[in-house]
């Protein structure tokens, strides 16, 4: 019972912890403040407790698919907003601060809503059924512990690195974050019959259990699926292939513009092309 | 975005234009599954319609099946899986990991 809590708890603060680290370590690189943070945060509680208390009405919408909707329609959103910051990051093109607060705020408030109104859920039927008070908030502590100690590991392992390659590494993460939501979305239109069912690819789980908990984390947090289907193969990959398509075309664009002075007539230096 | 859209409307055609699939019901009762085990055919989708008797909320999970859904207490809901290969796939109740337990038996 204990050590069910403990990984129910774990597994859903992993999820949000990540993402909660990876976006703050953006906004402490932009100095963009902690305000919007405190914002989102209070926004993702509100929306989770609306959702878990009106989680009956809303799973009975679309034939018994509003959960589903519901939940992928916020995983996608949340992949359009780490995609749009992805791209902002690529391009340096982070003038317009407004807006990078306005989208890090309704990813990491709609990350909240998805998986604290999970928990509001579980905790709600415990407390309807008169459990063991004691296991219960002992679980729960241990679990957000763990996965809260995760989320600040992680914001410091990016943080702990020099500008341009904690900028590398956000942009990995934030692309293979992008790219597990996408998955799991797709997963959820599937299980309703929305998106066609296929048989899987192919199996991994010789490779890594999906079942264990290396497995449930890295499920948790990058999408990680032992046995997909082809739509979320084609997903995940053209996630990734976007995202190295704008590293390159922004490689290649801030090239074009280092070699672009020799136009000039007889430039003497290379230091001049650069200077020019 | 767009891109998104169109491709999830190219995979939900094949879904649209599918038989219905054949139900199969599971109840949920004292945080046990009945029946504990689901025979089901092979390459076949199947619907399963998942009633929670207990007054508590349960999470249908299932990492060979690829499916979680959170199912309110006294309710209903519906997930669909398949098409399948001939094999055991495990499913639990998330929230009662220890008792509610079963498997789906491919055939």
């Amino acid at each position: 019972m204990l050590l069910d809590i403990i990984i129910l708890v774990l597994r859903e603060t992993v999820e949000a912890g990540v993402i909660l680290s990876l976006l703050l370590c953006i906004s402490n690189q932009y100095k963009l403040g902690y305000s919007w943070f405190y914002s989102a945060l209070s926004i993702g509680v509100i929306l989770a407790s609306v959702y878990a208390a009106n989680f009956r009405l809303v799973g009975e919408w679309f034939d018994f698919a509003g959960q589903e909707v519901i939940n992928a329609s916020m995983q996608f959103i949340i992949y359009a907003c780490l995609l749009t910051i992805c791209s902002l990051l690529i391009f340096s093109n982070l003038k317009g601060y407004r807006q990078l607060k306005l989208i890090l705020g309704i990813a990491i408030a709609l990350a909240i809503t998805r998986e604290l109104a999970e928990m509001f859920i579980f905790y709600a039927g415990f407390f309807q059924s008169d459990g063991d008070l004691v296991k219960v908030f002992t679980g729960s502590f241990i679990g957000m512990m763990i996965g809260l100690s995760f989320g600040v590991l992680c914001y410091y392992a990016i943080n702990i690195w020099n500008r341009s390659t904690s900028k590398i590494i956000q942009i990995i993460f934030l692309t293979l974050i992008a790219a597990g939501m996408s998955v799991q979305a797709t997963q959820l239109l599937i299980q309703i019959d929305w998106l066609s069912a296929s048989k899987p690819l192919w199996s991994s789980n010789w490779l890594l259990d999906e079942s264990s908990i290396f497995g449930q984390m890295t499920y948790a947090v990058f999408g990680y699926e032992s046995s997909p289907t082809l739509p979320e193969v084609i997903l995940y990959l053209s996630t990734l292939i976007f995202i190295a398509v704008l590293s390159v075309v922004s490689y290649a664009k801030s090239g074009y513009l280092r070699v672009k002075p020799s136009h000039r007539s007889n430039p003497s230096s290379p230091r001049e092309l650069n200077d020019g | 975005m767009k891109r998104i859209l169109v491709l999830l409307l190219l995979f939900s055609l094949p879904a649209l234009s599918l038989a219905k699939a054949p139900v199969i019901e599971l109840r949920i009762k004292d945080h046990l599954f009945y029946p504990a085990e689901v025979i089901v055919p092979a390459n076949t989708k199947v619907k399963l319609l998942v009633i929670n008797q207990d007054a508590t909320p349960e999470e249908f999970e299932s990492y060979e099946l690829n499916r979680e859904k959170v199912i309110i207490g006294n309710s209903k809901a519906i997930i669909f899986i398949g098409p399948l290969e001939p094999g055991e796939y495990p499913f639990f109740g998330e929230f009662n990991m220890s008792t509610a337990l079963g498997k789906i038996i491919v055939e």
